[in-house]
């Protein structure tokens, strides 16, 4: 019995739970709703070429159809300190000349930038966790098992 | 749960009381139900549901707001629970929150607490492993604390029934300082995990590197099936609280059994406030309770009262319950309540990595974590410059890595087709401290809480032993990780507070002679004899193992002798 409830269940929550869209009218606003950022919805635009020039479409989906930029908008918004959320959006009104460019030439400005800079390290590593934690990567690519069901501590590889 | 009329003191009488639902209250509410007591069970927090009440439990990873990342502001909010390592975004909604039940550190003790039906057991560790006499003994033989009242053999068949209930994963290893139990299959060591036991007791014969015994089961038997629980499916996310039951807690396990028999009434949201004490009878005669939600304030009545809170909670609830015969806390002719708490020292660790065995890995999850080293310090005689020893967790695993030095293209192939990298080892200690009178847990005299509760005091501190048996930990360690051919060996000696260990104990401790101690050998208040303490607080040491699997045993024994005496007409 117990085990009926625990799978249907499952059904129940993985329906569930995608980032929350506003309802907003004003078209300038972007599309998540955000507790302490005010990101435009040309920013959003303008974050989409950028996280689609660090995780491309190829013959898979890339950042932009993975939505990865509403995901760095929404850890910016939420999981940084107010010091690292100011460098984000400094960092993000430098690279306004970068909108309608193409990803090569994004590609090369972020080559340009020093290694300690706060803004390109964060938008690099939340697109890379949103990626990695992405449902598309953890079913198609590199599988997550949620129920393993077994344990085995000496598989041969070949390495 | 019955509906509560409240009117009568006759509604709110039962055969007995027991405070808190975790660990050891829902084996203290399972073995009295079983007996035919009329039971009622008072739980300070929210109701929680064996399936219903895990929202979290079938999530994937993608599921989570923000991975399971907690976000900025609650970590600023929270600087206490956030160091704990299971607070994320899956389990948060299990712990309580810093600003929610505040108290007093006159030293830095961060402790975490779990206020719901089944308290911490849905957060637990899950590791099993049964004191022995080399523990029991301790405190008589090396000089500190009280004798215990009890030794192995008391307790050795309360290990088996407790055992064999909530199903316990482990090799029969044969080590009198670790006694063999009542197991099913235990899980194995990787390879990397068995490389290295093989390396330690080839070199060193007195110590053993075993698989860890944990609450998971690893075959269910019809007892397990029969409590609606089923084989461990290995998803290590135990945190959320297990949809097969697949590990033991109050709420997957004793509470619905102590249900079934007709003889459960859970009350949550009952925060206690203290046991009542009748002058005349000379006894305890019930518990005072304040309604978390609406402050009211209700009398419940028993013949027998078990305080199951949690060990720091159990003190602040028995300091609390003060009367004319008891003006310094229930029972407290020995003026020891409050003191000698005592925890476990989890203050480093050690991490390396191995470069052989990179034919093999490892697939599916280890529920058991991987290998334990029990104590082997100071075991037959005293041969160290600090009392007692440690116990060592040790794991193995093989790691994965993807270049992301890159970008685009690079970086994305990168990312889809991780490698295997080197092994990683790592092992933390569990170090036994000395219970000590300056370890003391007191109340406030002017701030409460908002039921009318006294704030806790807390003023518990690591001493020259500690810092001694620390640096011999890793010292150790280090020469054993070195012979292995272990590489890029990091110690790691955070002094991390005391309490994140999650095994304080005492307060309460038992004792033979009822001038110094609170509890004589059946966990009956001296001078109380009809209130019993089978939590944490009645720990006269702590020994180095996981200490939940003792207290379902001394619960589970308690009970058995609490009935036996209600029947001679004791109570």
């Amino acid at each position: 019995m117990k085990r009926r409830t625990a799978i249907k269940q499952l059904f129940i929550l993985a329906g569930g739970m995608v980032i929350a869209t506003s309802c907003t009218r004003d078209r300038k606003k972007s599309t998540i709703a955000l507790s302490n950022l005010d990101f435009s919805k040309e920013d959003e635009e303008l974050l989409a070429d950028l996280v689609e020039a660090i995780i491309p479409e190829t013959d898979s989906p890339g950042a932009r159809t993975l939505n990865l930029h509403l995901f760095v908008m929404k850890m910016v918004d939420d999981c940084h300190s107010p010091e690292d959320q100011k460098s984000f959006v400094e960092g993000l009104k430098k690279s306004k000349p970068l909108k309608g460019k193409s990803l090569g030439e994004i590609q090369t400005y972020f080559s340009t930038l020093p290694k300690e800079d706060t803004f390109f390290a964060i938008l690099k590593n939340r697109t890379i966790m949103g990626y990695q934690n992405s449902e598309y990567v953890m079913k198609n690519k590199v599988i997550y098992e949620l129920v393993p069901g077994r344990y085995d501590g000496a598989v041969k590889v070949n390495s | 749960m019955a509906y509560l009329n409240i009117d009568s003191q006759k509604d709110r009488t039962y055969d007995a009381i027991v405070i808190g639902s975790g660990i050891s209250g829902g084996w203290s509410a399972k073995e009295l139900c079983e007996k035919g007591l009329k039971t009622l069970v008072l739980e300070r927090g929210r109701d929680v549901k064996h399936i219903k009440d895990y929202p979290t439990t079938n999530m994937y990873p993608w599921e989570f707001e923000h991975r399971n990342e907690m976000p900025y502001q609650v970590k600023q909010d929270n600087p206490i629970v956030s160091k704990c390592y299971a607070f994320h975004e899956d389990a948060a909604h299990f712990f309580v929150k810093d600003n929610e039940h505040p108290y007093i550190q006159e030293k830095p003790f961060d402790w975490i607490r779990g206020y719901q039906v089944g308290g911490k057991s849905l957060l637990w560790a899950r590791q099993t492993q049964r004191w022995s006499d080399f523990d029991f003994e301790g405190p008589a033989r090396d000089g500190f604390a009280v004798d215990w009242p009890i030794r192995y053999a008391d307790l050795k068949p309360w290990y088996d029934h407790v055992e064999r209930f909530a199903g316990i994963a482990g090799d029969k290893d044969g080590l009198p300082e670790l006694p063999d139990g009542e197991f099913l299959p235990a899980y194995p060591l990787n390879v990397v995990e068995k490389y290295f036991k093989q390396s330690v007791e080839n070199k060193y014969p007195t110590r053993k590197v075993i698989s860890a015994r944990c609450a998971h089961i690893s075959k269910p038997q019809p007892i397990h099936i029969q409590q609606g629980r089923t084989q461990c499916q290995n998803r290590t996310l135990c945190q959320r609280g297990c949809p097969f039951g697949g590990y033991f807690s109050s709420n997957a396990s004793t509470l619905p059994w102590a249900a079934k028999t007709g003889n459960l009434t859970l009350r949550p949201n009952s925060v206690v406030h203290s046991i009542l004490y009748d002058e005349q009878k000379g006894k305890a005669v019930g518990v005072k309770v304040i309604d978390r939600n609406t402050k009211e304030e209700i009398d419940f009545y028993a013949k027998i009262i078990f305080v199951n809170a949690a060990a720091i909670n159990t003190n602040l609830i028995l300091l609390n319950s003060t009367s004319t015969r008891f003006p310094n806390g229930l029972g407290n002719d020995s003026e020891t309540l409050g003191k000698y708490v005592a925890f476990h020292n989890y203050s480093a660790r050690i991490y390396a990595e191995y470069e052989g065995l990179l034919d093999y890995t490892v697939e599916g999850r280890n529920p058991a974590g991987g290998a334990y080293i029990p104590r082997f310090r100071n075991l037959y005689k005293q041969e160290t410059n600090y009392l007692r020893g440690y116990a060592a967790g040790f794991g193995a695993y093989r790691s994965s890595y993807a270049d992301t030095s890159g970008l685009g293209e690079d970086l994305k192939k990168s990312l889809l087709n991780p490698k295997l990298g080197s092994w990683g080892v790592g092992s933390h200690m569990m170090g036994e401290t000395i219970p000590k009178a300056s370890n003391y847990v007191a109340l406030d005299k002017d701030k409460k809480d908002e039921w009318g509760i006294p704030l806790l005091k807390i003023s518990i501190d690591y001493d020259q032993n500690d810092e001694k048996m620390k640096k011999d930990y890793l010292d150790t360690l280090e020469e054993m990780f070195t012979e292995a051919g272990f590489t890029n060996i990091r110690r790691d000696d955070n002094w991390q507070a005391p309490g994140l260990d999650i095994h304080e104990m005492g307060g309460v401790r038992m004792g033979l002679d009822p001038k110094t101690s609170m509890l004589n050998k059946w966990n009956q208040l001296h001078a109380v004899p009809n209130v019993f303490v089978t939590d944490g607080a009645a720990m006269t040491s702590t020994s180095t193992q996981n200490p939940s699997l003792t207290y379902m045993a001394f619960s589970a024994r308690s009970v058995d002798y609490a009935i036996k005496e209600m029947k001679k007409g004791s109570f």
